[in-house]
């Protein structure tokens, strides 16, 4: 689960917003996913007994993250699960292989509606990559 | 004046006053403005509203092609994505864009106005019973699912038919559908447009209230402004009423979602320049936008559909636990407005009628006396438009009027508005004390997060009743009445 030090919120009047950071684009996805859950106020201590594979694609970076981090919205939603466990296959620009792990009966405190694309940004740093996100609660 | 770049902080002295009510930030303000951008607000709150980005959000939507008059602003702006909340823009047709974005991911999120003949003391003794009873009928919560499964078929007649498939299931009376924003049942929805997702998000989600600032709400008429119309509407002091306040849920969102993602490419084919990757849009005559288009208004009746089984349910409640003890607690509907919409209608733009698509992001429809699409005993009257404040506040009734259609499209407010942040809010106000302190205010709360109870606390928005003098002054609403809460029921 993503820790202060691995993302933080911005202020935003209506919705969250955050900025999270990873050594490259798959940590990059896998933390703002982390990010996300924490949000939610999911708990941080799932059995991990489910796992789903996912395929996402995009016409870039921004949109493959923000499909990326909407299909974990999405599952949550369909199946009732919580996650907590994400492992990237594999990642290009536009595509992304990924696993989630988690569990059924989702505890998920706060609603987050959709991950947008307002104010999104993905910028190459000395050492890595950040992503500065908007989400509907 | 320069060019400034889209980042520039907005100051006070970049509005030009057009009236004691009315702000404009001019088209030269910034090089890629197609309209001015025209913002309704006392002093104190358009001091407020340059406390965030949300006046430069306001800004963004008037560069958006075909935009016609100007991007306009109601008194309870707040910063958004992409729109700022209560953001209200038309674009003429069939050229002009259509924005998924300008709708939000809450397709049709809107306000339902229940009425019983009781007085508000006569259910008071009842209240915690009443209260626990639509707690428990009305499922809510994040994800949280119905007593409804929709298989294919059925889910396609929702996305059609609206609120009016309730009908054959008993959970709708032909008064209800009358007193429907669309009548329940918005145009042009055309399920071959919706994507798999969204269908398997909505299927279980029918009649559900969710969670976040969705609510339901008990509350007393406390004053009556306009006896007249509040006669007609079947308001009177002292009277029990409830408000459903919720949308489409994970379908809506799916939609939303969807689109906006598909359009990322599309304005990028088109060689449209946005200043946010949130406005995104098509033509709406487009191929695109026509598939949007149609897609929304699934969702729509999707939300019509979802209040339409939230007032069956909360009718049931009231009978479960008034029946045999409040003779007159039996609910009608005054009526269902929607504030997060895109619609086709027909406005007068420089002394011309035009067809033009009005995004209303956070905004409210509020049409004037003998309007079309007002329901044949409300057209001499208007629309009546439904406010509702912050938890623990007033909410108010308001009724459409000739000077909206002619300054705003027919629109007004939404509500109060946020000032803090989510974050803030829970760092300032406990959510265990909050309950505590509307408890001893005699308000029954029941919500499944305590957090999430300190999220939506009254400090956290603007005060409604102020948002509602400046739309009342400017003359595009005007106040029937006054409600104030005695139950919250929240997710």
């Amino acid at each position: 689960m993503a820790n202060d030090s691995q993302f933080r919120e911005v202020e935003h009047t209506a919705d969250r917003a955050f900025t999270v950071r990873g050594r490259d684009l798959a940590e990059l996805f896998v933390l703002a996913a982390h990010a996300l859950c924490a949000i939610q106020g999911q708990p941080t201590d799932t059995q991990e007994t489910v796992s789903r594979e996912v395929e996402v694609s995009g016409v870039d970076r921004e949109t493959l993250l923000v499909n990326w981090l909407n299909e974990i919205l999405y599952l949550q939603d369909v199946h009732q699960e919580s996650y907590s466990g994400f492992q990237v296959i594999a990642i290009s620009e536009t595509f992304l292989r990924a696993s989630l792990h988690g569990e059924p009966n989702a505890s998920i405190r706060r609603s987050i509606k959709a991950v947008t694309f307002h104010g999104l940004k993905i910028e190459r740093l000395p050492d890595g990559w950040e992503a500065t996100l908007v989400v509907d609660v | 004046m320069g060019k400034p770049s889209p980042t520039r902080t907005i100051a006070r002295s970049d509005f030009k006053r057009i009236s004691e009510q009315v702000w404009e930030i001019p088209r030269d303000f910034r090089e890629d403005m197609r309209a001015p951008a025209r913002l309704y607000a006392d002093e104190a709150l358009l001091e407020a509203s340059l406390t965030d980005n949300s006046v430069e959000q306001l800004v963004n939507t008037a560069t958006l092609p075909g935009i016609v008059k100007y991007a306009i602003a109601m008194p309870d702006i707040h910063q958004g994505y992409g729109f700022p909340i209560g953001g209200v823009v038309a674009t003429k047709l069939p050229d002009g864009i259509i924005s998924p974005g300008g709708v939000g991911y809450d397709i049709n999120c809107g306000v339902r106005l229940l009425a019983s003949e009781a007085l508000a003391e006569e259910i008071s003794p009842f209240l915690n019973d009443l209260a626990s009873a639509i707690y428990r009928n009305c499922p809510s919560g994040v994800g949280v699912h119905g007593e409804i499964k929709l298989q294919d078929a059925e889910l396609d007649k929702v996305l059609v038919e609206g609120a009016r498939w309730t009908r054959e299931r008993s959970l709708a009376r032909k008064e209800d559908l009358e007193h429907t924003e669309e009548f329940g049942a918005m145009p042009g929805a055309d399920p071959e447009y919706v994507s798999h997702k969204a269908r398997e998000r909505g299927r279980g989600q029918l009649g559900t209230l969710g969670a976040g600032n969705h609510f339901i709400e008990v509350d007393r008429v406390t004053e009556v402004y306009d006896e007249t119309v509040a006669e007609r509407l079947g308001l009177f002091p002292g009277q029990a009423v409830v408000q459903i306040h919720c949308g489409s849920r994970g379908f809506g969102h799916q939609v939303c979602e969807d689109y906006v993602a598909r359009f990322q490419k599309t304005v990028r084919d088109l060689g449209i320049e946005l200043p946010d990757r949130e406005l995104v849009c098509a033509p709406f005559a487009s191929e695109d936008g026509q598939q949007y288009f149609h897609a929304m208004a699934c969702a729509a009746n999707f939300a019509f559909a979802n209040r339409q089984v939230l007032a069956g349910h909360i009718r049931r409640s009231f009978e479960q636990v008034l029946a045999g003890k409040v003779l007159a607690f039996d609910l009608h509907q005054v009526y269902d407005i929607a504030h997060n919409m895109a619609k086709i209608e027909e406005h007068e733009v420089g002394g011309t009628r035009m067809q033009v698509c009005v995004h209303r992001k956070g905004a409210t429809r509020a049409f004037g006396p003998g309007s079309p699409g007002l329901p044949d005993d409300l057209r001499d009257i208007g629309q009546p438009v439904l406010i509702p404040g912050s938890m623990g506040t007033a909410s108010y009734v308001l009724i459409g009027t000739l000077d909206s259609m002619e300054r705003t499209f027919g629109s007004t407010c939404h509500g109060a508005g946020r000032v803090w942040s989510r974050a803030r809010a829970r760092k300032m106000v406990r959510g265990e004390e909050l309950r505590q302190e509307l408890k001893s205010r005699g308000i029954a709360v029941r919500a499944g997060s305590i957090s999430g109870l300190a999220e939506e606390a009254p400090q956290a928005y603007k005060d409604v009743s102020r948002v509602v003098d400046v739309v009342e002054r400017a003359g595009i609403g005007k106040k029937v009445a006054r409600l104030e809460p005695v139950a919250v029921v929240k997710g």
